[in-house]
């Protein structure tokens, strides 16, 4: 494992400068541009159809931008072919050899590098045992499980040691409980490797899970980069924070304004702060959100941030969710944690009031 | 319960016969078109030659088997290698070898080509590479006679191209066998290559360029060997019918370049010698056997990436 904490210094950071890409007369991708750090677990997360794996496969070679520049550590590689790049992939569907055993894939890419058998023999030595595959570099990759297989590519992409990872969708072929172990697993081997991933997913729970920062994706643009908390908490537009979570849009009047926070009023005529992007100062009518874990159902009082009565109450084990009427007419969801057996204290009906903890309304760019 | 096991036993050898009788057609058709030939052949190779053709019943003889391979001296009745038909022999297998050699050369990049077209397109190149078979063997042999030919379409090309000063002579020669099977057998190369190529995923050959493999190592060491069943289909379709080609050697090679197929029907015309026929097609069918055994175990001892 010494050998795995000098590559760490390798992980290479990629510059995307002003990418589009035009597939005949449909634009895939549209003036992107990202920096994605030495190291970093980098997602980019969208719906199907965003652009996103596009942008991957250009990173990857398999694509050329139509306009604009992908840089490695600071080098244009935009007109590079996929195997002058020292960056590997792993395929959503894995696209393993099915002629050759799995050593023998672990083993390809080192063998197209010219390395020498020996090389090569303790190479796949290691990642075998990194994946957890000892002892199976004999078997045919056919005769693997899911499970199995992907962890074979993963293995097969680190062997050369690129300087950047990329997967493509990687887990979507596997069932709930092995994704969630390959997620720690992925985390884990990005760690252990210093190797920079840029990951690709729709799946908004895997990219908060794994990542160091996620993109979120829309229509061939980059809507919002951040941290996991930045994109859950603070998100800038409507698009991330209703791709991302479950969330409460209200409409709000903007007061006044100082620093990154302002006041605003609600309907019901409580006032309340409110933080907003950068980039752009509110005024007037705007848009907050609201996660439904931040905030809380109470009995009707004068204080009350919102009111309204008990709409559905929805059972999940873990959490209940309570869909509130307020009086404004418009819905309302607060998750309440179920710390306690028994019922969530509220029944269908009940005219109760909602208050929200400190700092939790984050107001849109629209 | 004795009377119930009756009618058990009864329903199933009713059930026996039935199955008997519905398999008929078929037992018919293999025993009388497809067994039933090779039988009288056999039977025809162990007898004695009638004077003008034919054979003379119930008179058993190895004659037509040993004038396989060996002669008769004229003078002093000894036997010695048959040189020509060994010959006719070596140079039918050169010729079908390098026919397969050539059309997997030709097939390959063309069921490539035809399978990386899009989907609507692929269809009509398939039914391009099909026409050909919508004429008769004989006349698409003629046509490949008028094109090679002396004063032919591609001499007379070269000609007045100023490329040579005398016509090229390669009908009535083996280059003349070897370019008329090619034409001819390159669309059953095609076919069962373009199947199997267009079952090939091509997210393999991308992972290839990915991990460093040029254009030439991901045709050797992905492509070839995912597409081998396709290659294995084609030859065998291709070395079998050249082996046995009988019209092709007859109207481009000449008396000169006899094939196997020629030489066969000789001796069940003008040769007038129906056991040593029966015996040569034999022979044929047993070097057809042997190379599809050979072809195939090796085949399929390198098809798991172990070259």
């Amino acid at each position: 494992m010494t050998d795995t904490r000098t590559t760490a210094a390798h992980g290479g950071a990629i510059g995307l400068h002003g990418i589009k890409k035009w597939f005949g007369n449909f634009q895939a991708v549209d003036n992107v541009s990202l920096d994605i750090r030495s190291n970093e677990f980098f997602t980019l997360l969208g719906p199907s159809g965003c652009g996103k794996t596009t942008l991957l496969r250009m990173i990857a070679g398999f694509e050329l931008p139509t306009e604009g520049q992908v840089l490695l550590d600071g080098v244009d590689i935009s007109r590079l072919l996929p195997n002058q790049r020292p960056v590997n992939t792993v395929f959503q569907n894995y696209a393993l050899f099915p002629h050759l055993t799995v050593a023998e894939n672990i083993g390809f890419g080192l063998k197209m590098l010219g390395k020498s058998k020996s090389e090569i023999d303790s190479v796949v030595k290691d990642m075998l045992k990194l994946v957890h595959l000892d002892g199976r570099g004999n078997n045919p990759v056919t005769q693997l499980s899911g499970g199995q297989q992907q962890r074979v590519a993963l293995a097969r992409a680190l062997a050369p040691r690129p300087k950047v990872l990329l997967l493509d969708e990687p887990l979507s072929a596997l069932d709930l409980k092995l994704r969630k172990s390959m997620q720690m697993e992925l985390k884990r081997l990005q760690l252990e490797t210093g190797i920079t991933f840029v990951f690709v997913t729709h799946d908004q729970e895997e990219a908060l899970t794994m990542s160091d920062r996620i993109a979120v994706m829309s229509t061939g643009t980059v809507r919002q980069v951040g941290s996991p908390w930045d994109i859950y908490d603070r998100p800038a537009e409507r698009f991330v924070a209703d791709f991302i979570g479950e969330t409460n849009f209200l409409e709000v009047d903007v007061l006044s304004v100082s620093g990154n926070k302002a006041r605003v009023r609600l309907s019901s005529g409580s006032e309340i702060p409110a933080t907003f992007p950068g980039d752009v100062t509110p005024s007037g009518k705007v848009t907050i959100v609201v996660r439904p874990e931040h905030a809380r159902v109470t009995a009707p009082a004068a204080g009350s941030v919102l009111r309204g009565t008990v709409h559905d109450i929805v059972y999940l084990g873990t959490d209940t969710h309570l869909h509130i009427r307020l009086d404004d007419g418009s819905g309302f969801m607060v998750r309440q944690q179920n710390a306690r057996s028994g019922d969530c204290g509220f029944s269908k009906g009940d005219s109760v009031g909602i208050d929200f903890s400190d700092d939790v309304a984050q107001i849109l760019r629209d | 319960m004795s009377g119930a096991q009756e009618a058990a036993l009864a329903a199933q050898k009713q059930d026996i016969r039935s199955r008997w009788l519905l398999s008929a057609p078929a037992l018919l058709i293999i025993f009388v078109a497809a067994i039933g030939p090779l039988f009288v052949m056999l039977f025809y190779s162990f007898m004695v030659k009638g004077d003008y053709g034919d054979v003379k019943f119930g008179e058993f003889s190895l004659e037509g088997w040993t004038s396989v391979f060996f002669e008769r001296d004229i003078f002093d009745d000894t036997l010695g290698l048959a040189d020509a038909h060994l010959s006719i022999i070596w140079r039918s297998i050169q010729l079908s070898f390098f026919t397969t050699i050539l059309t997997v050369i030709l097939g390959f990049p063309t069921a490539y080509f035809i399978a990386t077209r899009p989907p609507h397109t692929r269809e009509i190149w398939v039914f391009l590479v099909t026409i050909p078979f919508w004429t008769n063997l004989l006349i698409r042999t003629f046509a490949m006679q008028q094109v090679i030919r002396n004063e032919g379409l591609l001499n007379t090309a070269l000609l007045w191209l100023g490329v040579i000063k005398s016509p090229l002579q390669i009908i009535y020669t083996d280059t003349a066998n070897l370019l008329g099977m090619t034409y001819v057998y390159l669309p059953l190369m095609v076919l069962p290559l373009y199947a199997s190529i267009e079952k090939l995923d091509f997210r393999l050959v991308e992972a290839g360029y990915d991990l460093y493999a040029t254009r030439f190592q991901v045709l050797r060491r992905i492509v070839i060997p995912l597409v081998k069943p396709g290659i294995i289909a084609g030859s065998i379709l291709v070395f079998i019918p050249s082996l046995g080609a009988y019209v092709i050697p007859r109207v481009l090679g000449g008396g000169k370049n006899m094939m196997l197929g020629n030489l066969i029907e000789m001796q069940f015309g003008s040769g007038r010698n129906w056991p040593l026929g029966a015996a040569m097609s034999i022979t044929l069918m047993i070097l057809v056997t042997a190379a599809l055994i050979i072809y195939v175990r090796n085949a399929s001892r390198g098809g798991n990436g172990h070259v």
